[in-house]
């Protein structure tokens, strides 16, 4: 993938904190365009935060944050080319979405009300009844139609398949690739279950304990790291020349998730790549900072 | 956006509505009644030359209708309530605060227009609702003059805009920063009666320095022309001013409007309030106390009413200001 691309997010040491609570601490990153990127982490990691702060919603306490070549503001035009849906769906329960789509239109210089009535059509969701009482998947749809009627550049979407079922969850999803497929659009969606977003996602955020674990395309992403299996003995030579993101040890045996920092020379090791579910768990399971030297064991019988 | 907000709230202004034609129908057929009462037995005393003493003998109006005029004092607080209070708590706690923000439009146009209207609103309910009280309680003003009187001069005239206008603004920007409904009413009420009392009982009489008369004790106490508002009165013995007994809970008698602290009247007089006030009056006289009565004369009823909504006005903008900066510097 051309990484030279203009990098449509770009942080550097986002920060915020709360009175007391620090919800994202010293996040750098970078999504460029036209990628579709995976928000991935616990709940309580910092991901609603990372997104509130990019659509402008929420001010940093600290870092540099760029979104489309600016900080994100409350001005017309920079808000033309955002789409924010947040984790509760917020729309007014008492008007339609035939009412909503009158309010974009109002509230928006580029409004694409056909599109958002189409595709309602196509997904059998009544235009005319209020949204209320909608199902909590049909909600989403309206959402989310709503947003790209917008025609943003940059769509963030804050666990927008939770509350769906699986067959809506597929809908919603197969909707999202459709509109990215038109071209210019980037999109950033969170969820704490990765596999809800493998399928159309080229791109991961990792997020675990308010910090950045990982950031880039899923393929590169991938291709550096490494699961070696061998014989349990000591690590330390492995932790020399890659970093140590998770070590497994049954008895005889130990897995270990590696960063590879070069050749895996040491045969004792079978090397075999890594699947993403692995990875992010293997990050996941440690939420001890992006230093992992000192890391305890999972599963080691003391 | 002025869709916008219309669409959320044209079921409630429809229902404002209602109440308010309901309400004028009401006030208007007993107004005309009551203004045809009152003009007919001023042909028959003009005819019997017994005019002067019309405000005894006539009972305009029906209790029930008084005291539903009287009522419309809360009108203010109701519109605070309703209007203001959930204008902009509601969007945050459904959330739709964050759909609009991420429209095209700046969240201080977002405010402004939101805020606009309702204060137009505020305006025009108060506005119509004091017009109507107003243009009701004419005859009643102008047989009894009581409307510069606490009560009357709430609900009538101009000041209940200004009432309804900051109640408005006390509900957005106690929604605003609270970011909850139902704690927003709570302080709305409580701080829109506070202020209400507090400057209606003990800043207003001090707009313009009351007039002080005095008089004989030989004589009742003079009646100012029209509708004065009587804000103290009392007694100035040989040694000065003597003070009122409420002031420490003894007893007093009232003298033709005026209180008398009998107690610290002299003991020759006290035996003659029982008797006969006539009596009582020139006793004092003679033991040379005077009475006095402090008021405000009828022609400053607009200034006070003009004052009065000028005072409330400013406490709305100031809450707006208040509201306008939360909404534009606070996270979503």
């Amino acid at each position: 993938m051309a990484s030279s691309n203009p990098a449509v997010i770009q942080t550097c040491g986002l920060s915020k904190r709360y009175r007391k609570v620090t919800a994202l601490s010293e996040a750098t990153l970078t999504v460029p365009q036209g990628r579709i990127s995976a928000l991935i982490g616990p709940n309580g990691a910092g991901k609603t935060t990372l997104l509130r702060l990019l659509a402008g919603l929420a001010r940093p306490t600290g870092g540099e944050v760029a979104v489309l070549g600016g900080a994100p503001r409350q001005d017309p035009a920079f808000l033309a080319e955002i789409g924010f849906v947040a984790q509760e769906i917020p729309l007014y329960r008492r008007l339609s979405a035939e009412d909503h789509i009158g309010v974009g239109a109002h509230l928006n210089p580029r409004w694409d009300a056909a599109s958002v009535r189409q595709r309602l059509k196509g997904l059998n969701i009544p235009l005319d009844q209020t949204v209320g009482t909608l199902s909590g998947g049909q909600r989403a749809q309206v959402a989310l139609s709503l947003t790209l009627a917008k025609r943003p550049r940059l769509l963030l979407l804050d666990e927008p398949v939770a509350a769906l079922d699986p067959l809506a969850r597929r809908q919603f999803l197969a909707h999202l690739a459709e509109a990215v497929a038109g071209g210019g659009l980037t999109v950033v969606l969170s969820s704490h279950l990765l596999a809800d977003l493998e399928r159309v996602c080229d791109h991961l955020i990792l997020l675990a304990a308010s910090r950045v674990q990982l950031c880039g395309d899923i393929d590169t992403v991938l291709a550096e790291h490494q699961v070696l299996v061998g014989p349990r003995k000591d690590t330390t030579a492995i932790e020399k020349a890659h970093t140590l993101v998770q070590a497994t040890h049954t008895a005889r045996q130990s897995t270990l998730l590696i960063r590879v920092g070069g050749p895996v020379v040491d045969p004792a090791w079978e090397a075999a790549d890594v699947g993403l579910e692995e990875l992010v768990l293997g990050y996941m399971g440690q939420h001890a900072g992006p230093a992992f030297s000192h890391l305890t064991s999972v599963g080691e019988d003391q | 956006m002025t869709w916008l907000v219309w669409r959320q709230h044209r079921n409630q202004t429809y229902l404002a509505a209602a109440a308010l034609a309901a309400f004028a129908v009401l006030v208007l057929i007993t107004g005309r009644q009551m203004a045809s009462q009152y003009h007919s037995a001023l042909t028959s005393c003009a005819a019997s030359h017994t005019c002067g003493n019309l405000a005894n003998t006539l009972i305009l109006g029906t209790p029930v209708l008084s005291l539903l005029v009287t009522l419309t004092v809360v009108v203010p607080c109701l519109l605070g309530v309703f209007w203001g209070g959930p204008l902009v708590a509601r969007e945050f706690e459904t959330g739709t605060s964050q759909f609009a923000w991420m429209q095209s439009i700046t969240r201080s146009r977002w405010l402004a227009v939101k805020v606009g209207w309702a204060l137009l609103a505020a305006a025009a309910w108060g506005g119509a609702v004091s017009a109507l009280v107003t243009w009701w309680s004419s005859p009643v003003n102008a047989l009894n003059h009581q409307n510069f009187q606490p009560g009357q001069f709430d609900i009538q005239g101009i000041v209940p805009v200004g009432y309804a206008l900051f109640a408005v603004a006390l509900g957005i920007a106690a929604g605003t920063l609270l970011r909850r409904t139902l704690p927003a009413l709570a302080v709305t009420i409580g701080v829109f009666t506070f202020l209400r009392l507090v400057i209606g009982q003990d800043l207003r009489s001090h707009y313009l320095t009351a007039v002080t008369t005095p008089f004989s004790f030989l004589h009742a106490p003079p009646s100012p022309k029209g509708s004065y508002w009587l804000v103290s009165g009392g007694v100035v013995g040989p040694a000065g001013q003597v003070a009122n007994s409420h002031a420490h809970g003894g007893p007093g008698v009232s003298f033709g409007g005026v209180p008398v602290p009998i107690d610290n009247m002299p003991s020759a007089c006290r035996v003659l309030v029982f008797q006969s006030p006539l009596k009582f009056g020139s006793c004092l006289a003679a033991h040379g106390y005077r009475g006095f009565i402090t008021y405000q004369p009828a022609s400053r009823y607009w200034a006070f009413q003009g004052i009065e909504t000028g005072i409330f006005v400013l406490l709305a903008a100031a809450l707006i200001a208040v509201t306008a900066i939360a909404v534009t510097r606070r996270d979503a």
